[in-house]
Formats: C-alpha cells, sequence, structure tokens
C-alpha cells in the first residue's frame, strides 16, 4: 500500500498542545475555579452537555487535540498517514502514555474505545459523528488502522476530545461502567478525578504519571459549581474563587475594576444567530430573507445584547476565521441597506410584513437583541412580534424542523465540516433543521466533506460560505468573547475557543 | 391513641400513593422532549432513539409508573438519568443538609419571634410594640432572595468576609459547617420570626382582652403569673400550628437560599434535577418533600392531645 504523508498543521508540536507551556512555571498549589455551569455528569461517552464536556478534556483524551486556531493536532497520537484514496489512516501512538489506572496504554485500548463510541447500540451521542468509519484495528502495540468507507476530510477533528476519550480495553465490562466515571477516572490527562459532588463541587488532582514532560502545574484543581453570578462576584472579590468565566455585561462590570482581579477576553466559537426556517410563509422566498439581512445592524445588536463584549461576524466564528473563514468582503447581504430590502419586499409582494420571532427562557442575551431588531425592521416595513418559549420546546421545534424565525445559540469544534454539514446539508444526510434544501450548497458540503488537502477544503467552504450569505437560511450576527476573571495570582491560563478549559492544564500560582 | 394513629398513617398512605401518581405525572408534563435537551440540538435521530429506550421512555406511562413506583417501595428511588448516582442517597444527604438549616430557621424563628410577638402584644399602642411592628413590617416584605443577597453584600463589603463554598456537613466541623450556614439562616429567619411574632402579637392581644383574663387581674392576679399559667397555655396550640406552617414555608424559601449560598440541599437538587429533566431525581426529590410535608402534619396532629388533654385522639 502507498502512503502519502497528509498535510499535519505546522504547529503540531507538543508544546503547543493546551497552549504555551511556561518557562518559569511555579509547580504545586491548589486553584479554586467557581463555574456557574455543572456537568450533570462525567460520562464522556454519554453525556452530551457541554458542562460536561469543557471539564472532562482534564481527565480524557482523544487521538487529537482541536487547537484554538481550528487545526486538528495529534494528542494521542505523534502522527497519521492517509491512503491516497483517502480510506484508510495510519495512526502511530503517542509512547509513554498511562492511563490513570496506572496500565500502559496501547492500540488496543484506543481500537476498543473508538469502536465502542461509533457503536450506535451503546447509545452515545458521539456515535452519529463516526458513521463513515467501517473499521478501527489495533495494527501492532502502537499502530491504528481506521478504514473508512468514504473519504472525510474532518476525521482527525472528530477524534478529538469532545466525546469519548481512550479508555482501557474492556472497560464498559463493568456493569456499573457509566456510573464509575462519577467515581473514578480512566483516562489519560494531565488530571485524575479526586471527588465529584454533584451540586456542589468537584475535585481533580494532578496525574504525576502524566505522558507531557514537566506538565501540569497545579497539585489540585477544586471546581465549585456556584449557580448564581451575584455569589460567584462576591466569591471572586473576596478571594475565595481564583478564576471564573463570566457571561453577562452586567457581571463583568462589577469585577473590572476590582484590585487584585484580571479580567481577559478570548475569541470564541459561540455563534449568535438568527434563523430563518423555510417552512415558515413568506420566509420561503430567497428575497425576504435578503430584505430582513439588510436591514439587520448586528453590531447594534451585539452592543445592547451583550454590551460590547463579542464580535460582529459574518458567516464563520472568530476563533475560526483566520483557518477557515471568507473574507468579509466577498459575502452578500452584510451591510444594513434599507432601501434594497424594502424594493425586495416589494418584488416578493410583501411590503407590509408581520413576523415573529423566538425567543428562549434563560438566554439572557435574546430579549435585548430582539427589542433592537424590533426596531431596525421596523425601517423595512417589517413588524415584529416576540415570543419566549422554554428551551425544551425550542430544541423539539428545531428538531422537528419546525424552527420558524427564532434566535439561536450554538458552538461546535473548530472543523468546518462539524460546523456546516448537519446544520445545512439537505436531508437525509443532513438534517437541514432550516429546510433551506439548497442542492449547490449541499454539493459543496460534500465535496469539502471527501477533500483531505487542508488549503483545498478551505477553497471549497469558502465558496460555501458565499452562498450562505447571499441565501440566508441564517444570519450569523456575533460571536460572544469568552471573559475570564483571574486572581492576578494566576498565571499563564488561556481559555479555549470551544469553552472547554484545556487551559487549566497551563495554568499555574505565582507564590 | 394507637387506634388514631393506625388510622392516620392508614390516610398517610394513600395520600402519599395518589401524591406519587401527581408526581410522576407533573413531572412528564413540563415541556420539553427529555431526550432531546439531553442530546442537545445537533443529535443524531438513532442515538435519540437508543437513549429513549434506554431510559425506558418508549413505553406506556403506566409501565413506567408501575416499574418506577414498585421499586420506590422496595426501596429503590433509581438511577439519576444525568449524573448516574442512585437517587436514594443523593436525595438522602441533601435533604439532611435541608432539614438542619430548615430547623435551625426554625429554632432561630422561634427563638426571636415569640418573645417578640409576646412583648409587643402587652405593650399594644406602646413604643416598644411600634418599634417590633416596624421590625415586622420589613421582615414581612423583603423578599428572601433580596434579605440573603444583601446579606451576603453587606458582609462581603464590610467585614471582607464571604461563606466558605464547599460543604461541610456539622459532623466534620461543626464550626465550619455553622460559618456557611449562618448567612442563609439568617435571612430565612429573619422573614419567619417577623411572621411569628405578627402571630403571637396577635394571639396574645386577643386573650387579654377575654373575660377570664379580665376577672383574674381583677382578683389581683400578676401580670407574669398570669401570662405563664394562662395566657401562654392558650396560645400554645395555634402556635403549634403555625410552626408547622413555618417549617412548610421555610421548605420552599430553602429553595432560593440554596441556591444563593451554593449549599447542596434538597433545593438546589430540585432546581437542577427540574433544568436537566432528571426525572428519576426529581420524582425522588418531590416524592420527600411530599413525605416530609404530610410527617410534619402528623406530628403536629400528635402535639396537640399532648399539650391539651381535651383533643381526643381516638
Amino acid at each position: 500500500m502507498a502512503l502519502t504523508l497528509a498535510s499535519l498543521p505546522a504547529r503540531a508540536a507538543t508544546a503547543d498542545l493546551y497552549g504555551p507551556k511556561a518557562a518559569d512555571a511555579v509547580k504545586g498549589g491548589t486553584l479554586t475555579f467557581g463555574s456557574l455551569v455543572e456537568p450533570p455528569g462525567l460520562d464522556p461517552y454519554h453525556q452530551a452537555a457541554d458542562g460536561r464536556i469543557r471539564f472532562t478534556v482534564l481527565m480524557y483524551q482523544g487521538l487529537f487535540y482541536e487547537s484554538e486556531t481550528g487545526e486538528a493536532m495529534p494528542l494521542l497520537a505523534s502522527g497519521y498517514e492517509v491512503s491516497p484514496d483517502g480510506l484508510v489512516y495510519t495512526i502511530k501512538l503517542r509512547e509513554g502514555v498511562k492511563f490513570h489506572t496506572g496500565q500502559p496504554m496501547t492500540a488496543k485500548d484506543v481500537a476498543y474505545s473508538y469502536n465502542y463510541l461509533r457503536d450506535p447500540k451503546n447509545g452515545s451521542p458521539g456515535a452519529g459523528d463516526l458513521t463513515l468509519i467501517s473499521s478501527i484495528d489495533a495494527v501492532d502495540d502502537g499502530t491504528v488502522r481506521i478504514t473508512l468507507s468514504k473519504p472525510n476530510g474532518a476525521l482527525p477533528m472528530t477524534l478529538g476530545n469532545k466525546y469519548g476519550g481512550v479508555v482501557p480495553a474492556g472497560y464498559f465490562d463493568a456493569a456499573d461502567a457509566k456510573q464509575a466515571f462519577n467515581t473514578k477516572s480512566v483516562g489519560t490527562g494531565p488530571y485524575k478525578l479526586a471527588e465529584f459532588k454533584p451540586n456542589s463541587h468537584l475535585a481533580l488532582v494532578k496525574n504525576d504519571a502524566y505522558w507531557e514532560e514537566g506538565a501540569p502545574y497545579l497539585d489540585r484543581i477544586n471546581i465549585l459549581f456556584i449557580p448564581n453570578s451575584a455569589s460567584l462576584i462576591v466569591a471572586l472579590r473576596n478571594k475565595r474563587v481564583d478564576l471564573a468565566l463570566l457571561t453577562r455585561p452586567q457581571d463583568i462590570q462589577q469585577v473590572v475594576k476590582a484590585p487584585g482581579l484580571v479580567m481577559e477576553r478570548w475569541p470564541s466559537l459561540n455563534q449568535k444567530a438568527l434563523d430563518l426556517g423555510s417552512e415558515l410563509s413568506p420566509l420561503g422566498d430567497p428575497r425576504v430573507r435578503q430584505a430582513i439581512a439588510l436591514s439587520i445592524d448586528k453590531d447594534e445588536i451585539m452592543r445592547a445584547s451583550v454590551g460590547g463584549y463579542g464580535k460582529v461576524i459574518g458567516t464563520m466564528v472568530p476563533a475560526m476565521q483566520d483557518a477557515w473563514g471568507a473574507p468579509l468582503d466577498q459575502l452578500a447581504n452584510q451591510k444594513v441597506d434599507i432601501e434594497k430590502a424594502k424594493k425586495l419586499l416589494a418584488e416578493a409582494g410583501h411590503s407590509n410584513l408581520n413576523l415573529t420571532l423566538t425567543t428562549i427562557n434563560g438566554y439572557d442575551w435574546m430579549d435585548p437583541a430582539a427589542v433592537t431588531m424590533k426596531q431596525q425592521l421596523a425601517r423595512a416595513g417589517i413588524n415584529l412580534n416576540i415570543q419566549r418559549v422554554d428551551l425544551g420546546v425550542w430544541i423539539k421545534n428545531f428538531q422537528s424542523k419546525q424552527m420558524g424565525f427564532t434566535f439561536n445559540d450554538w458552538a461546535t469544534q473548530p472543523d468546518p465540516h462539524l460546523l456546516f454539514y448537519r446544520h445545512f446539508h439537505k436531508a437525509p444526510e443532513g438534517a437541514d433543521f432550516r429546510n433551506w434544501n439548497n442542492a449547490e450548497a449541499s454539493a459543496l458540503l460534500d465535496q469539502g466533506l471527501g477533500e483531505t488537502d487542508q488549503a483545498k477544503r478551505k477553497t471549497i467552504y469558502v465558496d460555501f460560505q458565499k452562498i450562505l450569505a447571499d441565501s440566508v437560511p441564517t444570519v450569523m450576527l456575533f460571536s460572544a468573547d469568552h471573559v475570564s476573571v483571574r486572581n492576578e495570582n494566576v498565571m499563564n491560563y488561556q481559555q479555549h475557543p470551544t469553552g472547554w478549559f484545556f487551559g487549566l492544564a497551563r495554568a499555574y500560582i505565582k507564590k | 391513641m394507637g387506634g388514631y394513629l393506625a388510622r392516620r398513617l392508614a390516610a398517610s398512605a394513600v395520600t402519599a400513593f395518589v401524591a406519587s401518581i401527581a408526581v410522576f405525572l407533573i413531572v412528564r408534563a413540563v415541556p420539553g422532549d427529555v431526550v432531546a435537551q439531553m442530546l442537545g440540538q445537533v443529535s443524531d435521530p438513532q442515538a435519540a432513539a437508543s437513549l429513549r429506550g434506554f431510559l425506558g421512555l418508549d413505553q406506556p406511562v403506566w409501565i413506567q409508573y408501575g416499574r418506577w413506583i414498585s421499586a420506590a417501595l422496595s426501596g429503590d428511588l433509581g438511577i439519576s438519568w444525568t449524573g448516574g448516582r442512585a437517587v436514594g442517597p443523593a436525595v438522602f444527604d441533601a435533604f439532611l443538609v435541608t432539614l438542619e438549616i430548615g430547623l435551625l430557621t426554625l429554632a432561630l424563628a422561634t427563638i426571636v419571634g415569640v418573645p417578640l410577638g409576646i412583648i409587643s402584644g402587652i405593650y399594644e399602642g406602646r413604643w416598644p410594640d411600634n418599634l417590633i411592628q416596624i421590625f415586622n413590617l420589613l421582615g414581612l416584605a423583603a423578599p428572601v432572595f433580596w434579605t440573603g443577597l444583601m446579606l451576603l453584600v453587606a458582609v462581603s463589603s464590610f467585614a471582607g468576609w464571604s461563606p466558605p463554598l464547599i460543604y461541610t456537613s456539622p459532623t466534620e466541623s461543626l464550626w465550619e459547617n455553622l460559618s456557611i450556614l449562618m448567612l442563609p439562616i439568617l435571612s430565612l429567619g429573619l422573614l419567619q420570626a417577623a411572621a411569628y411574632s405578627q402571630f403571637v402579637r396577635q394571639n396574645v392581644v386577643t386573650s387579654l382582652n377575654q373575660d377570664y383574663v379580665r376577672t383574674a387581674r381583677a382578683k389581683g392576679v400578676t401580670i407574669r403569673i398570669l401570662f405563664f399559667k394562662h395566657i401562654l397555655k392558650n396560645i400554645l396550640i395555634p402556635l403549634i400550628t403555625f410552626m408547622g406552617l413555618v417549617l412548610v414555608q421555610i421548605l420552599g424559601g430553602v429553595v432560593i437560599v440554596e441556591t444563593l449560598f451554593s449549599i447542596p440541599g434538597l433545593g438546589r437538587l430540585l432546581i437542577s434535577a427540574i433544568e436537566t429533566r432528571d426525572y428519576p431525581m426529581l420524582q425522588g426529590a418531590l416524592l420527600v418533600v411530599v413525605v416530609t410535608a404530610m410527617a410534619v402534619n402528623l406530628i403536629i396532629d400528635l402535639l396537640y392531645s399532648v399539650i391539651d388533654p381535651r383533643v381526643r385522639l381516638s
């Protein structure tokens, strides 16, 4: 079999995993992290909540790491080769990796873990991403071979850390294996589980047998679940908490000038979007959708709803713009043009349009955004009504493709296939939640999936984004920054764009 | 007494059974698809179907109920869907925390509220009464979340101190435990003390105006003897009834203070179970709340006969 070396990201050096190492890091100590979000459980295979993923990435590792610039970098893999037809990935494993149980990790464990993950019988929400895999085999102790039924350029990113993580072969044979994740960690990550008390805290301790030389620095991380931001702010000010992420602008304002605290902003993969479901008349008419896009001042909405702690976007989130985004000047319908909007509406025969926008209870940014947008759309002669629904109701509408005209708030892994395919590819291959049914866009998404060359992939996805901006099944409004607030003694912490806490594996406390 | 107790317990069992059905149905009436919520918005239909089957949600509701109640009767409240932990022990641990808050709040409210109410009643219309009435009004008007937040912010700004955030049980360290619970108990207790004080004042005023009191005073009985020998006895029965109401009210207020002060009690458990649509946890926690309220009522009824021999429990 002829093998070609796949194009590895230029920055694929160990030192860059999880952010830069610190030359003068102080070792030891306990960091107290305050979290508004609580993981419903720690099972990396079956628990889909983002609140789970954020913390389990410190305990469980996949073959690849989703770098903050949107590249898949080898993590438990040390390198890989792809066959010329793009169907066979031969992955070399990193040497000297041990599980938290003390036993060494081999290819058998890797094959077992990913085979468990992709088997639909095991009920993992991550299984759907891996359906293109036809087999995973251990070639020898240090090599795994993954065979696909169709080429998949996003495979390395999909083998990252969102679902699963390599565990010892046979782990799930035990009847209580799923529950056991909450009491004992069995991954390969820099931190081990010490204690998990729901509605209270999660404690992690340093993995002394961790494979990365000299890392991590902290002996222990106590993660406190603090369900309301007023208490979290008091705790930050009183130094009961060393580090936290805040989301509401009014909360950030309260600590921004507090002595001894440092606020930092980081680009994210979050996107606040306005979705236009074609099933709702007259949103099936592209002219109506374009008119709406042309009436919207994204910057004004962003300032009204997150107080400026964000970034206006075109069709790509800020953390992925350099690697995968289409240049903003090449995208249609990005600037306000009320005259053109009115003209399009008149052409479509909807001069006095009445629309109902759905917002979700508990999403603070949506209320001011909705009021601001009501005023903006009024200029083009569109009357906006606003209705609020519970998250459960909203998800049900979304999944049954009855979303109508709604705000949305989502994030993804940093890869364009994972970002776009399921949302925008025609059914049945994609879910096409917005009933967009665009053949040209779907063809590009197929092409992007089959391509493994990163430069060619980018060209394909840029073309896709141009169609997205022109046809407007969705208006990507802005991306909220991750805002971290730390005690000034906490050093070298970087917030990963996913919102996951990889950065805790690089943080240390200055004495 | 024995027969009365047996009948009351039998009636309670029937109530608990009806309540268990209500709890089971109410939990399922919360809008939204639990599986969709667990898997997130971009979930795979196959994964959703498999999870639905795994959780038993593909069965008719009455079969789901039958499975749950028969397991519950043998002491097994099931496994939490989200956390994967056993519901019984989780609810029990949280209940102990809430019970401690509830009893300490009740104690605080009684110790502060009853004397204030008595003083207020005795000095009706004079300055001590007016002063106490102001306290009562403020206490009753201020919502618990506001009092709690203000206490937290005030203590933090003036003393630079805020309660520890990892819960410690009283058996581990009583001091640490009390420093965690002090502010929540204070914020709940102030409200209930005001309610107590208002209630006791009303009863004292009414008693003082009754014929037997006037007669006794005309005969020269001192107000102190009169109060402790007669009036206090007469207000004990309504006071005990009121105490039961207060305890149930405290259980409601606990949801707020536990969330505000990050305390792992039953209130916070309920909120997080509702948010994640964790049916087994929610059912277990609600059942404990219902049983507790019934137990409180039963205990109060039994106390009546102890305090007032005229109340016959047969």
